[in-house]
């Protein structure tokens, strides 16, 4: 009897155990791995041990001592250029968003069309153009040229602002027109409806979309290393995959605890805002 | 006035004058496309903000013109760059190369002249200084350069300070080479000269190892000299008229660098596809690229919804812990665990071959290089891809069985349709009208996903014998990327669009199908 009824919990909720088990070591298994090599005695790429021998910040330590690998100045890049740029995507598409749901105009539909159209392609595509036109720019305007930050800021813009404007509408759209007509009859201005009504109630989605395009920029690889050539302007993502090719094995330890500082803000973000973001990604898949 | 008036004049007129600042350095430096850029921005401002007829546009203009400069303006720049040679050695415009072949000089027999000592120090940065001892009223001292470096050094000095009672005294901070150092930097000193003014400098003549080597002062001419009428670059030290052929002038069957860029038609198209050492590359990378995107949208939508299908169970414990761990490897950023990937499959030390470790010695095979054969290093790609995917694929098909109405499999059940069959006849084809478009739209992400190819594998192992570099888990995105920046083998942006543009057809095909498909599935199901 204890056996059949065993026998029919394993088939009933048993077996998805088994196989829920196997795909928990996994997926978690490589990020146990590193958040406890960050912190081991002898790091080192053999170092399978969950446990570690000796607890230890060193690692962390050398990441702030080593002139040739300077982590902190590129964590620090990395956010200053991801939340500026973040920062004006949101602000320039609430903007757009704005005359796209509220205002009728002429050409409304086609421009909107071309949004889409537009967002189809990744903005990195045609990143051999947007090479050559900031060396054209270099020339004429330094400050905003290749190698700076201020230039890659603007190739973020412009790469996902089409795309968050179409979001941003998307939810301005479900807002009821009759609260700005109401305020309309009142005698208020089209900006004093944006400031005063829409941008407010549209300030959920305004902070998932940052978030979004916070990580997503966070993330970015081609963009940066196609753009900072100077080891001191690099973001996290092109300067510890730049730096950590030589000798694996002895760098474990000064890896697994740069990966840990880069990687966690992102993962709290996202486990913060997954329903959110899982929901932007399925208007039109961001990342994935 | 008012205030806001005030406001959009002067922020016109800030931006206008900017534009006007800016037009003649675009126009000296030759490059027309920004310059167009320029001009369109600046049109389409003047226009939005000086009139009141395009009042709503107010409000887009300024996330759009972020759009048109660095998304639409370069799509098309880059399908008229696929149109010329542009690429090392034909970086500039024919005026800029003929400016910098024009600025060459040479040293003619006889301008040869008087003798004298020389001393050549160094200082702490390696770099080569000359004293010239011409006699006590001109002791030049200065740093040695070579011929491209001419313009931007200053001409020696004067420095009499040097000589003590007719003795050389080597200035602090610098060191006196000997004979046999000089000798042995020869290759590096020949090309080296103290430059005393425009046309005249100091070379080392002779290298002598007792005593004092021997200068030698020499007035340098015009190398090259354009002669607009022909449009021949005169190479003056052989009297050789240079004919431009195609985008060099050519001396002897020899071509002078530098080269400018021109259009050249469909050359680059015409180099991949007839080319035999870039089609045949071509083709494997375009072959993996398709591959790769489908059975990473494969695999992680197999792992997913596996995990979300046993998931889907009442009374099931721990759903939640199972959930939220799913989740994890989805919310490190992929540039992250890549790197933690390519240190797991290192061959030599890597936890996976540790693992296998066993296996390999029961069977009595080699441990597998991951990374560094075709095989391993195509199945480490997917391998990976897997683990940075199913979580997606793991929420969306969660969210989309939860979706689907209880009663219509409890229905199907009644009627007598066994688990599998009412799977594949209601669960998954409902499951495929909402993930579909998600599907492809991942296949989209994946065929461009470069950070995963160029992070983990660079693209190798290496391709043999094709004129460009290339390897075997490339995908068109990361050889595109190799072609123009990093393969080595200098910029080639002209073969580098070409390549794009390839990449935006696909890209267009796979969205218009996105499209279609997804109005297809609506009208079928739409009723349900």
């Amino acid at each position: 009897m204890e056996t059949y009824k065993l026998f029919n919990w394993f088939k009933e909720y048993g077996w998805r155990h088994l196989f829920a088990l196997l795909f928990v070591i996994f997926a978690i298994y490589p990020i146990l791995f590193v958040a406890t090599n960050s912190v081991a005695d002898f790091a080192n790429l053999t170092n399978s041990k969950l446990i570690p021998d000796g607890f230890t910040l060193k690692h962390y330590k050398l990441l702030s001592s080593n002139p040739l690998v300077p982590y902190y100045s590129w964590l620090f890049n990395t956010y200053k250029v991801a939340i500026i740029a973040a920062f004006f995507n949101v602000f320039l598409g609430t903007l757009a968003a704005f005359a796209f749901s509220r205002l009728q105009f002429r050409g409304r539909r086609a421009s909107l069309l071309t949004l889409v159209i537009v967002q189809m392609f990744p903005s990195f595509l045609a990143f051999v153009a947007i090479y050559l036109l900031f060396f054209q720019i270099s020339d004429v305007a330094p400050i905003m040229g290749l190698g700076t930050h201020f230039g890659l800021i603007l190739v973020y813009l412009g790469g996902s602002i089409g795309f968050n404007s179409w979001l941003i509408k998307g939810f301005m759209d479900t807002i009821s027109p009759s609260l700005d007509e109401a305020a309309k009859v009142d005698g208020a201005t089209e900006y004093q409806i944006f400031s005063k009504i829409i941008a407010p109630l549209a300030r959920p989605i305004l902070v998932v979309i940052f978030v979004i395009t916070f990580i997503g920029i966070y993330s970015d690889y081609i963009l940066a290393a196609i753009f900072l050539k100077d080891k001191n302007l690099w973001t996290v993502a092109v300067g510890i995959n730049t730096v950590f090719v030589d000798d694996f094995n002895a760098d474990w330890g000064v890896i697994a605890a740069s990966s840990v500082i880069a990687a966690t803000p992102i993962a709290v973000l996202f486990v913060f805002f997954q329903k959110q973001i899982t929901g932007g990604l399925t208007a039109g898949s961001v990342k994935g | 006035m008012t205030v806001s008036k005030i406001f959009r004049y002067t922020f016109l007129a800030i931006i206008n004058s900017l534009i006007v600042y800016a037009i003649p350095l675009t126009l000296t430096f030759e490059s027309w496309f920004l310059l167009s850029l320029i001009i369109v921005i600046g049109i389409l401002i003047n226009l939005v903000y000086f009139s009141d007829r395009f009042l709503p546009m107010k409000w887009i203009l300024p996330g759009m013109i972020f759009m048109i400069s660095f998304v639409v303006f370069p799509a098309l720049y880059n399908s008229y760059v696929s149109f010329t040679n542009w690429s090392t050695g034909h970086i500039l415009t024919k005026t800029q190369a003929i400016n910098i072949l024009e600025d060459r000089v040479y040293t003619p027999e006889n301008q040869k002249g008087i003798e004298f000592e020389i001393f050549v120090l160094q200082d702490s940065s390696l770099d080569f200084y000359y004293v010239a001892n011409l006699d006590s009223n001109n002791i030049l001292f200065g740093k040695a350069v070579s011929d491209d470096e001419i313009f931007t050094t200053s001409y020696a000095n004067h420095e009499p300070s040097l000589f003590v009672n007719n003795e050389f005294v080597t200035p602090d901070g610098y060191y006196l080479l000997s004979g046999k150092e000089q000798i042995a930097n020869s290759t590096t000193l020949q090309d080296l000269s103290l430059i005393i003014d425009e046309s005249t400098r100091v070379q080392l003549y002779k290298i002598s190892v007792f005593g004092a080597s021997t200068g030698r002062l020499s007035s340098t001419s015009q190398l090259y000299t354009y002669d607009d009428l022909n449009d021949v670059m005169i190479n003056n030290a052989d009297n050789l008229s240079c004919p431009v052929v195609k985008d060099n002038f050519v001396c002897d069957g020899k071509e002078i660098e530098p080269g400018w860029r021109v259009f050249v038609g469909g050359e680059n198209y015409r180099k991949l596809f007839s080319n035999q050492r870039i089609r045949g590359p071509l083709g494997v990378v375009t072959k993996w690229t398709f591959q790769f995107a489908f059975l990473s949208v494969l695999l992680c939508f197999v792992v997913g919804l596996f995990l979300s299908m046993i998931l889907n169970k009442d009374g099931l414990k721990f759903k939640r812990i199972y959930r939220a761990i799913f989740i994890l490897p989805y919310a490190i950023p992929a540039f992250v665990s890549v790197l933690v990937w390519k240190g797991l499959l290192n061959p030599d030390y890597g936890l996976i071959n540790s693992w296998f470790g066993p296996l390999y010695e029961i069977f009595d095979i080699e441990p597998i290089k991951w990374l560094t054969t075709k095989e391993s290093a195509r199945s480490a790609v997917l391998l990976v891809n897997t683990w940075l995917g199913f979580p997606y694929m793991f929420l969306i098909t969660t969210g989309a069985l939860q979706s689907i109405p209880k009663e219509l499999i409890e229905a199907a059940k009644v009627d007598g349709a066994s688990g599998l069959q009412s799977f594949w006849r209601i669960t998954f084809p409902l499951l495929m009208v909402s993930i579909s478009p998600l599907l492809i739209g991942s296949f989209a992400y994946n065929f461009n996903n470069f950070t995963l190819i160029f992070l983990l594998t660079g693209g190798g192992p290496p391709i043999i014998g094709s004129d460009v570099a290339v390897g075997w888990t490339d995908i068109l995105i990361s050889f595109t990327y190799k072609l123009a920046i990093s393969g080595g083998r200098g910029n080639l942006f002209g073969l580098a669009s070409s390549v794009t543009i390839i990449i935006f057809f696909i890209v267009l095909v796979i969205s218009a199908i996105s499209f279609r498909y997804t109005k297809r599935l609506e009208r079928i199901y739409g009723n349900i």
